[in-house]
C-alpha cells in the first residue's frame, strides 16, 4: 500500500509509482465508474491528490507555511516534500515504511531525475517536459523506468547493508583489488583514452562491481573526485539494470520459512517489472514464478503494457549521467557524463564513466544560472524603486563573458536563438539609458535567462546525445569487456562467493559476545560490516531463518534510531533492547588517527534532509561545520554501531568497541585508487 | 475574567473546532463553520485559511486512507486532529513535542473542552505525616452519607484523594484555573458554565465565601465505581469490616487503624520524608497507596503490587489508556503544563456543558447545530481505531455536586449527592468536622519542611513516571515559567527525556538506554510500570565521542540507582 508521486505546481502528476495494493485500493474508490487502463488510473490519482497539492501553495501562499506529513488513525503515513516548483507526495499504508523512510524515499528520487536530467532540473518547465512527455508510450516507457529504480532502491535498502548506512561497500581483498586498479590503469583506460575509436570521448573512472560491492576503482590523472552519493547512486543504477540474481538462486523451495523470503521479493519484483524487458537474459525466467502470486487481472493489464513499450535500447549505448565535478575550471554540481555497463558475468559488471565532447559547456551554463540565481536574490532584497548599484561590476563582468559563451555556440539552434533573444532583452534593460537598470522590474527577465540557459544545456546534453551515436565504438567496447573477463576468469566464482562472505564474525574471535558491528568512514564513503546472509542457503555465524532476520531486524531499526538521535544532536547512542545490547558512536579524528574533541552536531528540523550520503549529504556537511573549527587539519568522521548479547557486563562491551574502533581503523586505509 | 495568562505557546498555539457541515455550498463562508477558535485574537481570515485548509487536506487524506487524519505536520508547527462525522478538532502546537503527546493532549482538551490550564502536576513531595492528616479529613467528611468521595487539593496539586484519576483530574483542572484565574476565553464560551462562576449558589450553605458548590455530571460507570468501589479484592481481605451503617453506600475511605502507624514504621522517617504523593489509581486504593509506598521504598512488597491487583488493573484499563496516561505524565514532565483529564469518559460534562453555553450565546446562529451534534455524539478517544464515520451512541450522565470548602491555597473537594445541600444537618457536619484539621493542614503545607525545596543547580535531574501508583517524582524546577522549555540547565534534560519517552512508546523490548553528546549525558530506563530519566549535571568530560569506557555518561545506570535511592525510587 504505497505511493510515490510528484506533482508540478498546476497540481499536474509529472510521475507516480504504486504498488498493487495502493492502485487496488484507488480502483476501488474511483475507478468503478472509470474506463480500465493506466491513463484513468493516472487520472484518478491526479483527481484525487488535487486537494492537496492545491491546499499546499495556499498554506504557502497564505501562512509561509507548508505541509511536511499526515498520519491517520489506520497508521497511513503521507509525506510531502517540496522541491522548487514540483512537490513531491510519498505515501504509504502497510505499516513497512515511516515518515522518515518516505522521505529518504523522495530525496531519493530526486536524486536519480537529477543524475538522469541534470540542471535541466532546475527549470520546471523543461522539467515538466522531460517527466511528462505528451507522448502516451513514451511517458510509460519513462514512468517504468523510474519505478523500476524507486523499486530497486527499496529493494536494496531493505538487504544491503551499504544502502541501508549509505556507503560504499568495498571487497575486502588488498591484493587482488591493487592488481585490479593497476590493470584498470594500464590495461582499460590508458588503451581506450589513446584509441582512435573513441569518438572524442575520454575515460575517466573506471570500476568494477561484483553486486553491490566494488572491487576495484580507478580514476584517471585529470579527473575530478566522484562524490559517495554519486558512486550510490551510479551502483544502484547498475543494479537496477543488472539486478543481482542471488536472491533468487536463495528462492528454492526447501526453504523452510518462505514468507521470510517471498514477500520482499514479491515486493521487489511488483514494483520493477520493468527489470524483466531489460534484464539480463535468464531473468526473466527467474521471476516468472514470482508472478503466480499476482493477481491475473493485473498480470494482464501488465502484459498488455508491455507489448506498448518501447524496444530495449541498443545495449551498447551509454546512458546519460549527470555528476559533480570540481576542476580547475570551476565547479559543476551536474557535468554530463556517459556512462557504459558492460557485464562481465550475472554479478560482476565493468563501469566507465566518460567525459562528453563540449563538456566543458556546461560549467559555464552552471556559472551563469548561479550568477543570475545571485542577482535575483539580490533583486529581491532591495526595496522597491531603488536600484543594485554595487553590482554594477559584476553585471558587466557577467555581460562580457556570457557575450562570449553565446558568440562561441552555433546560432543555428532554435534554443541558442532564444538565448540570443532573452539576453537581448535583458542587456537593454540593464544597459541601455532608457531602460530601468537594475531593479525588481529584471526578475523576470532573470527567470527567462535561466529558462534560456537550462534550454542550451538540455539541447546539448540530453536531446542531441539520444539522436547522435556519440560513444565509444562497440568494438572497443567489447575488447575492454573482454580484457576485464580474461584477467578475472580465475578469479569469478571466488569473487562471487566473497560478494557474499565478505567478512564474517568468524574473523573476530576476540570479541566474545559481539554479534554484529557497522564501521564507517564517513570522510571516504566507504563501509566495512559482516555479511548478513538472511536468504542464504547455508548457515551463517547468525544462524539461519528466524534468529538471522531477527538480528538483520534489530540492526535495521537500530541504525534508524540513531539517526533519529544524531539529527538531534546526540553522537553516543546505547541501549539495551531485550536480550541485546547496541551501541552506536560517531567521532571525529585528524589524518594521523589522532581523536579530535566531540563538537555538538546541529539539531535539525524533523522535516531537514534525510542523514545519509546518497541523496543528501549530510555527513559532506557535518565535516564542514566541524572543520571550521579545526581549519589547520583535515578532519575525518567515522561511525561504529554495534551488537551484543545483553548479558555482556557494559564495561566490555565498551571495551570491545574501543578496541574494534581500533582494529577496523587499519583496513580503512585501503586507498580506493 | 480578571487575567488571561495565555497557555504555553509551545503547547497550544492553536485549538479550534470546525463544523463542515456548515461549508458544503460553494457560497458558504468558512466562518460559519469555526464553532471555537484559540486564541481569538487571531484575525478571522487566518482562522479561516486554517480551518478550511485543514479541513479540506484531512477529507482528502481520510478518503484516500479511508480512516481519519490524526496528525497534520507543517514547517514551523503541527496538529493534532480529531474527525468525528463533520467535525474536525485540531490542536496545533510546537513541532518538536512528541506525537504521542500532542495526540494524547489534544483527546484530553476534547474531553474537558473549555478547562484547558496550567501545571497540575499529580504529585507533591510532602510530609507523610500530613499526607496522614489530609486523609483523615477526607475521612472524617466521608462518614456522612450524602458524600462519595473526595479530595485535598494544594496550590494546584493534589494532597490526597478518594477517587479515580480521571476524576481527580477533573476537579483538579478545575481548582487550577480557579486557583490561578485564567483558562480559555473562548468566543463563544466566555464562561465556563456553572463550574467556575456563581459557585455559591446553594442556599444551604453555611455562612462562608469560602465553602461553593456546582453541579457536575458523571458517567454512569463513574457513579457505580464511586457507591460500589471494588474493595472485596482478594488481597484486601486483610481490611476490618466498617463499622458504618450499613444502609449507607459503602466508604471508600479507610480507617487509620488499617494502616501503619508512621511513627511506629522504621521506614517512615525522615529519609522518606521526599517521597511522592501517589494519586490513586483507584479510589479504594489512595490511603493505603500512599502510606505503602511512603513506607516501603521497595513497592514491590506491598499488596498494591500484587500479582491480582496488576491482573485486575490491566484487565480494567486498556493498554492504550495506560499509555496515555504515561503520555500525559510525561507531558507534565517536559512542559510542567497539562490537563490532568485522565481520558474522555466523561466527556458527558463537557459537551453538555458546552452545549448550555452555546445555546446561550446564540448570537451567530451557526454553532448551535455543531453544539447539539456533539451533545448526542460524545468523542470516544478510547477508541481511535474505529471507524471514523461511525457515529457514537449517545451516554446518559448522573448529576452530581462538587462542594468545595477553600482555605487559602488548600481546598477540599467532595463529590456529593444532588440533595446534599438541602441537608443543612449533613452540611453543618461536614464544614465543621473539617474546618479545623484543613487549617492546621494548610499551615503546614505553607511551610514545607527544609531541603525539599526544588533541587535547581543540584548535582542532578531525574523524572520518575509510575503508571501503576500515577505518580511523577521529579525534582525539575517548578519555579520556571510554564511558557519556557525550563531553566537552562533543565533544557538538556527536557529534549533528551521526550526523545526517550518517544522511543520508549515506540519500542516495547527496548529496556535501557544512554544518549550524550558534547555537553550532556542522559540515562533513560524502563520496567512494565515505570519509567525514569536521570541526567548529573557538571559531569561532561569532554572527549572525542570514541567508544571509550572511561567514558563517565556509561556510569549514570549506576549513578542513578544509587542517588535515586533516597528519592524512594528503586531501579535495582
Amino acid at each position: 500500500m504505497k505511493c510515490v508521486l510528484i506533482a508540478s505546481e498546476n497540481a499536474e502528476v509529472l510521475f507516480y509509482w504504486a504498488d498493487l495494493d495502493f492502485e487496488q485500493s484507488i480502483r476501488e474508490q474511483y475507478g468503478a465508474l472509470q474506463e480500465e487502463g493506466p491513463m484513468a488510473f493516472e487520472d484518478s490519482i491526479n483527481t484525487l491528490f488535487a486537494p492537496i497539492i492545491i491546499s499546499c501553495s495556499t498554506m504557502i501562499d497564505r501562512i509561509c507555511d507548508n505541509y511536511t506529513s499526515f498520519s491517520t488513525e489506520n497508521n497511513h503515513v503521507y509525506v510531502l516534500q517540496q522541491f522548487e516548483e514540483c512537490l513531491y507526495i510519498g505515501v504509504c499504508g502497510d505499516g513497512e515504511e515511516n515518515e522518515e523512510d518516505l522521505k529518504r524515499k523522495i530525496y531519493v528520487l530526486k536524486k536519480l531525475i537529477e543524475i538522469h536530467y541534470g540542471m535541466v532540473t532546475l527549470s520546471s518547465s523543461l522539467l515538466r517536459k522531460e517527466l511528462r512527455p505528451h507522448d502516451r508510450d513514451q511517458r510509460n516507457h519513462l514512468w517504468r523506468k523510474f519505478q523500476s529504480l524507486l523499486g530497486t532502491y527499496s529493494h536494496l535498502k531493505e538487504q544491503d547493508q551499504s544502502f541501508l548506512v549509505e556507503a560504499v561497500e568495498r571487497l575486502i581483498h588488498p591484493t587482488l583489488c591493487e592488481q585490479c586498479i593497476e590493470f584498470l590503469e594500464r590495461r582499460l583506460v590508458q588503451q581506450i583514452n589513446s584509441s582512435t575509436e573513441r569518438a572524442g570521448e575520454e575515460v575517466l573512472h573506471a570500476f568494477i562491481l561484483v553486486h553491490t560491492k566494488l572491487l576495484a576503482f580507478y580514476s584517471s590523472r585529470n579527473a575530478s573526485t566522484l562524490t559517495s552519493s554519486d558512486l550510490l547512486a551510479l551502483i544502484l543504477m547498475v543494479q537496477n539494470q543488472f539486478p543481482s540474481n542471488s536472491d533468487l538462486e536463495d528462492m528454492s523451495p526447501e526453504v523452510s520459512n518462505p514468507s521470510c523470503c517471498f514477500v520482499p521479493f514479491l515486493h521487489f519484483s511488483e514494483i520493477s517489472p520493468y527489470s524483466i524487458c531489460v534484464g539480463p537474459s535468464g531473468a526473466e525466467q527467474d521471476y516468472t514464478p514470482v508472478f503466480q502470486f499476482v493477481d491475473p487481472d493485473i498480470q494482464m493489464a501488465e502484459d498488455s503494457l508491455q507489448t506498448l513499450e518501447v524496444p530495449p535500447p541498443d545495449p551498447s549505448m551509454p546512458s546519460r549521467v549527470f555528476l559533480e565535478v570540481t576542476s580547475k575550471d570551476g565547479f559543476c554540481p551536474m557535468m554530463p557524463h556517459s556512462m557504459y555497463c558492460l557485464t562481465l558475468w550475472p554479478g560482476i559488471t565493468l563501469v566507465l564513466l566518460t567525459k562528453v565532447p563540449n563538456s566543458q559547456l556546461a560549467t559555464s551554463v552552471y556559472f551563469f544560472l548561479d550568477s543570475f540565481s545571485q542577482l535575483e536574490r539580490r533583486l529581491n532584497e532591495v526595496q522597491d524603486g531603488t536600484s543594485v548599484s554595487r553590482s554594477q561590476h559584476s553585471l558587466h563582468d557577467l555581460r562580457n563573458k556570457l557575450d562570449k559563451f553565446i558568440r562561441a555556440l552555433s546560432s543555428s539552434d532554435i534554443q541558442v536563438r532564444e538565448l540570443q533573444n532573452a539576453w537581448a532583452e535583458f542587456k537593454s534593460k540593464v544597459f541601455s539609458r532608457s531602460g530601468p537598470g537594475v531593479s525588481r522590474e529584471l526578475l523576470p527577465c532573470c527567470k527567462n535567462m535561466k529558462t534560456c540557459l537550462c534550454g542550451v544545456y538540455r539541447h546539448y546534453f540530453l536531446v542531441e546525445t539520444t539522436r547522435s551515436s556519440q560513444r565509444l565504438s562497440s568494438s572497443l567496447q567489447e575488447r575492454a569487456q573482454q580484457s576485464v573477463q580474461e584477467k578475472l576468469l580465475d578469479w569469478k566464482d571466488f569473487l562471487l562467493v566473497k560478494s557474499k562472505r565478505n567478512i564474517t564474525m568468524v574473523s573476530y574471535p576476540e570479541f566474545p559476545g559481539l554479534i554484529h558491528f557497522m564501521y564507517v568512514d564517513r570522510t571516504a564513503g566507504q563501509m566495512i560490516a559482516p555479511s548478513i546472509n538472511v536468504t542464504d542457503r547455508s548457515t551463517s555465524e547468525l544462524g539461519k531463518g528466524p534468529l538471522a532476520h531477527f538480528v538483520k531486524n534489530k540492526v535495521w531499526s537500530f541504525v534508524e534510531m540513531a539517526r533519529r538521535y544524531l539529527q538531534k544532536g546526540y553522537t553516543t547512542v546505547t541501549l539495551r533492547d531485550g536480550d541485546y545490547y547496541l551501541c552506536y558512536f560517531l567521532w571525529f579524528e585528524n589524518e594521523t588517527g589522532y581523536k579530535l574533541e566531540v563538537l555538538d552536531p546541529p539539531t535539525l528540523r524533523d522535516y531537514s534532509a534525510p542523514i545519509g550520503m546518497l541523496a543528501s549529504d549530510y555527513y559532506r556537511k557535518l565535516l564542514r561545520y566541524y572543520s571550521k573549527s579545526h581549519n589547520a587539519e583535515v578532519v575525518k568522521c567515522y561511525e561504529l554501531l554495534s551488537v551484543h548479547l545483553g548479558v555482556i557486563p557494559t564495561e566490555y562491551i565498551l571495551q570491545h568497541c574501543c578496541q574494534l574502533a581500533r582494529k577496523l581503523w587499519e583496513p580503512s586505509r585501503i586507498p580506493l585508487l | 475574567m480578571a487575567e488571561t495568562t495565555p497557555p504555553d505557546p509551545r503547547w497550544c498555539t492553536y485549538f479550534f473546532l470546525f463544523d463542515g457541515s456548515k461549508v458544503k455550498e460553494e457560497g458558504d463562508l468558512t466562518r460559519t463553520g469555526i464553532c471555537y477558535f484559540y486564541p481569538e485574537e487571531t484575525a478571522l481570515e487566518h482562522q479561516e485559511v486554517l480551518c478550511s485548509q485543514l479541513a479540506g487536506v484531512c477529507r482528502c487524506v481520510s478518503e484516500l486512507s479511508r480512516s481519519a487524519a490524526r496528525l497534520v505536520r507543517l514547517r514551523k508547527l503541527k496538529f493534532a486532529i480529531r474527525m468525528r462525522d463533520d467535525f474536525l478538532w485540531a490542536l496545533g502546537c510546537a513541532v518538536e513535542l512528541p506525537d504521542v503527546s500532542v495526540c494524547s493532549f489534544l483527546d484530553k482538551l476534547i474531553g474537558l473542552f473549555g478547562f484547558y490550564n496550567g501545571p497540575p502536576r499529580l504529585s507533591y513531595q510532602i510530609d507523610p505525616l500530613l499526607l496522614l492528616k489530609a486523609a483523615l479529613i477526607l475521612q472524617a467528611c466521608h462518614r456522612c452519607p450524602l458524600v462519595l468521595a473526595g479530595c485535598i487539593l494544594y496550590r494546584g496539586r493534589v494532597v490526597s484523594t478518594q477517587m479515580p484519576p480521571e476524576l481527580t483530574a477533573k476537579v483538579l483542572v478545575h481548582e487550577c484555573e480557579t486557583h490561578s484565574q485564567y483558562f480559555f476565553k473562548g468566543s463563544n464560551f466566555k464562561d465556563l458554565g456553572p463550574l467556575t462562576d456563581g459557585l455559591a449558589s446553594s442556599s444551604g450553605l453555611p455562612s462562608s465565601g469560602r465553602v461553593t458548590s456546582t453541579p457536575v455530571f458523571l458517567t454512569p460507570s463513574e457513579v457505580r465505581d464511586l457507591r460500589h468501589p471494588p474493595v472485596d479484592r482478594p488481597h484486601r481481605s486483610t481490611c476490618p469490616p466498617l463499622q458504618s451503617n450499613r444502609s449507607k453506600p459503602r466508604l471508600l475511605s479507610r480507617t487509620l487503624s488499617d494502616t501503619p502507624a508512621p511513627d511506629t514504621d522504621d521506614h517512615c522517617g525522615p529519609g522518606a520524608s521526599n517521597q511522592t504523593v501517589p494519586c490513586s489509581m483507584r479510589s479504594s486504593f489512595s490511603y493505603e497507596a500512599c502510606v505503602s509506598s511512603g513506607a516501603s521504598p521497595a513497592p514491590g512488597g506491598s499488596p498494591l503490587f500484587s500479582p491480582d491487583y496488576l491482573a485486575e488493573e490491566k484487565g480494567g484499563l486498556s493498554n492504550g489508556l495506560q499509555e496515555e496516561q504515561k503520555e500525559e505524565e510525561l507531558v507534565e514532565a517536559t512542559s510542567r503544563c497539562s490537563v490532568s483529564s485522565k481520558e474522555g469518559t466523561q466527556v458527558g460534562l463537557e459537551t453538555n456543558d458546552f452545549g448550555e453555553k452555546v445555546e446561550e450565546e446564540e448570537e451567530d446562529g451557526s454553532s448551535r447545530g455543531g453544539a447539539e451534534r456533539m451533545r448526542q455524539e460524545p468523542m470516544d478517544s478510547e477508541r481511535p481505531q474505529d471507524d471514523w464515520r461511525e457515529a457514537k451512541e449517545e451516554r446518559p450522565v448522573v448529576e452530581m455536586a462538587l462542594y468545595r470548602h477553600r482555605v487559602r491555597g488548600l481546598v477540599l473537594a467532595l463529590l456529593v449527592e444532588p440533595q446534599f445541600h438541602n441537608d443543612a444537618t449533613a452540611l453543618e457536619e461536614v464544614y465543621h468536622s473539617s474546618l479545623a484539621s484543613l487549617n492546621g493542614l494548610e499551615a503546614h503545607l505553607r511551610n514545607p519542611a527544609p531541603g525539599l525545596a526544588s533541587a535547581q543547580g543540584g548535582p542532578y535531574i531525574f523524572a520518575h513516571y509510575d503508571c501503576l501508583q500515577n505518580t511523577l517524582a521529579t525534582n525539575l524546577p517548578a519555579s520556571s515559567p510554564p511558557g519556557g522549555s525550563g531553566s537552562p540547565h533543565s533544557a538538556p534534560f527536557i529534549k533528551a527525556t521526550s526523545l526517550l519517552h518517544a522511543h520508549f512508546c515506540q519500542a516495547p523490548t527496548l529496556q535501557e538506554i544512554i544518549v550524550r553528546n558534547a555537553g550532556s549525558a542522559v540515562y533513560g530506563t524502563r520496567s512494565v510500570a515505570q519509567e525514569t530519566y536521570f541526567l548529573q549535571q557538571g559531569t561532561t568530560v569532554r572527549n572525542s565521542g570514541v567508544p571509550n569506557p572511561q567514558d563517565s555518561a556509561f556510569t549514570l545506570p549506576a549513578k542513578a540507582r544509587h542517588k535515586l535511592l533516597k528519592h524512594g525510587v528503586n531501579l535495582f
